[in-house]
């Protein structure tokens, strides 16, 4: 499995740096995106230093980390948001016959090359915040690969409404652009069923709040947290996935997948 | 006498357009209620964020009420645009464009007035959305005259953006793919528009660029109506006025080039 899944990013690698000039554009445009974006908080923050406990630094770290776990989500496993169509297209029909994971090759068949422009854009945030260093490097390296987990899991799960609701692709797209939104902004900004609601249905606390509690102050009871997490959403990603393949209708499609 | 009705008969054919887009625009409706979705979302987000900024009681140019205000604005005027860039962009890359050069409507004309139909299907429902999320959201109500001006305005703006778009696809007749105008556009529009936050907020230096640009015009000026108690609608007026003009002269200089080159060059 995990040599299946190197070769498939080494592929995806390649392919994207075929076009070197449009890979170049698309992640010089994405960094300069993320951080127009971040204007906005240099400038509430420039007159606002203290919202609720959080300060430039953290909502540096909050966004880099999820940038970061965006990038890593759309640059190796671009497919996730693609499940949808694949699904209700019938386009899985390719994957069916072959002797791999359906999941796992469809999640590795959209790399997208701006997913490297949120990454590094993501890393330098991060950098900015003042929490990465050699010595913190493997915390954060944790705190980002369980994010972009999180993120997997769920894409995987919003994306396999499509098995049992058909042409569910605009309201899962909502829902996945509407967990990156949440996961975005600092966590006191939320509370009550909301707050419920990030933590269970719609998970933006462990896409970007536990991971950042994690970076900030390391305990060993965050960790254990959200890796619980990342593991329990994987694993209902997998379930459901595996139960909506079982109701998959063919598209009787004859095309090929590169 | 002749003269006015074929005018009149040049303006029913773009409205017929306009009339099926509408039309169109509303049996199509799943874009448009993802719209909808995200724009509660973020003027949920938004008023936590001013609510907490309020408690942390630290000064800003306005009240986070109308701040949430200036938003919903900010953002209905946005939404409510379509992005009429993308279909030129496929009718040009497809080579659609040159089978529709030679019907009796002017193409960017046509593709305009389909735009505007589009954005009248949706600003109604997204009117409706910012005015119900954001007086929930606050539980205030700007003033009456500041919202009735809002809706001429706010719709003239959206036209602006949607002609905006069309320049923008125009452009694919020479670049093919206009994904990176677009990406810098959207930055503009996002620091220099005032797009989240009015630009009294940002240093001098963006506010003084800014006033060189259409950005302002389109987001931050219909919306800083919520924001004053004197409303400069005569101003505002003007610069919308001179800037459809020099938006429209250069839509059209650009559309003449590019039927010209597809005409001596061929598709």
């Amino acid at each position: 499995m995990f040599r299946f899944i190197r070769a498939l990013t080494t592929m995806n690698l390649k392919a994207n740096l075929a076009l070197r000039g449009a890979f170049a554009l698309q992640v010089l445009f994405m960094v300069l995106n993320n951080f127009t974006f971040f204007v906005f908080w240099w400038a509430l923050m420039r007159r606002v230093p203290v919202l609720n406990g959080w300060r430039l630094e953290d909502v540096e770290l909050l966004f880099g980390i999820v940038a970061a776990a965006f990038g890593l989500t759309v640059g190796l496993a671009g497919g996730v948001r693609h499940l949808g169509r694949f699904i209700d297209e019938g386009q899985l029909d390719t994957l069916l016959t072959q002797p791999k994971t359906v999941l796992v090759h469809a999640l590795g068949l959209r790399s997208q090359p701006s997913g490297f422009g949120d990454l590094l854009s993501g890393v330098v945030l991060i950098g900015w915040s003042g929490r990465l260093s050699w010595h913190t490097l493997p915390l954060v390296a944790a705190a980002v690969g369980a994010s972009a987990l999180v993120l997997i899991a769920s894409g995987i799960v919003f994306f396999s409404l499509a098995f049992w609701l058909g042409r569910v692709e605009t309201v899962a797209r909502q829902l996945w652009e509407m967990l990156i939104t949440f996961s975005l902004y600092p966590e006191p900004l939320f509370g009550g069923a909301v707050r419920l609601v990030l933590f269970t249905l719609l998970p933006a606390g462990f896409v970007g709040y536990v991971p950042v509690h994690l970076v900030r102050a390391p305990s060993w009871a965050e960790g254990v947290a959200l890796a619980a997490a990342a593991g329990a959403y994987l694993t209902v990603a997998i379930v459901t996935f595996d139960r909506g393949l079982g109701r998959y209708s063919s598209g009787s499609r004859f095309t090929t997948f590169g | 006498m002749t003269h006015k009705r074929v005018t009149m008969s040049t303006a029913a054919k773009y409205l017929a357009v306009l009339r099926f887009s509408m039309t169109m625009a509303r049996y199509e409706r799943a874009e448009l209620y993802g719209r909808v979705a995200f724009f509660v979302v973020i003027l949920g987000v938004f008023s936590s964020l001013w609510r907490v900024v309020a408690e942390a009681g630290m000064p800003l140019a306005a009240e986070p009420r109308t701040l949430v205000w200036y938003l919903a604005i900010t953002e209905w005027i946005l939404l409510s645009a379509p992005p009429i860039y993308i279909e030129i962009q496929e009718a040009i890359r497809r080579g659609d464009v040159v089978y529709r050069l030679g019907r009796p409507v002017s193409y960017a004309l046509s593709e305009f007035a389909s735009g505007l139909g589009l954005l009248l299907a949706r600003a109604p429902v997204l009117g409706v959305t910012a005015f119900v999320c954001a007086s929930i959201f606050t539980r205030w109500l700007p003033p009456y005259r500041a919202l009735l001006l809002l809706v001429p305005f706010g719709l003239a703006a959206a036209a602006l953006i949607t002609a905006l778009y069309l320049v923008m696809g125009l452009l694919a007749f020479w670049l093919q793919d206009v994904s990176p105008v677009f990406w810098v556009w959207q930055k503009l529009l996002f620091v220099l528009g005032g797009l989240m936050l009015p630009l009294e907020i940002y240093p001098d230096f963006v506010r003084r660029v800014a006033a060189f640009t259409p950005f302002p015009v389109v987001l931050a000026e219909p919306a800083s109506f919520v924001l004053r108690s004197h409303v400069e609608a005569p101003v505002l007026l003007l610069h919308l006025g001179v800037w459809s003009c020099l938006i429209a002269l250069t839509a059209c200089w650009m559309f003449r080039r590019a039927a010209l080159g597809l005409s001596v060059n061929g598709g």
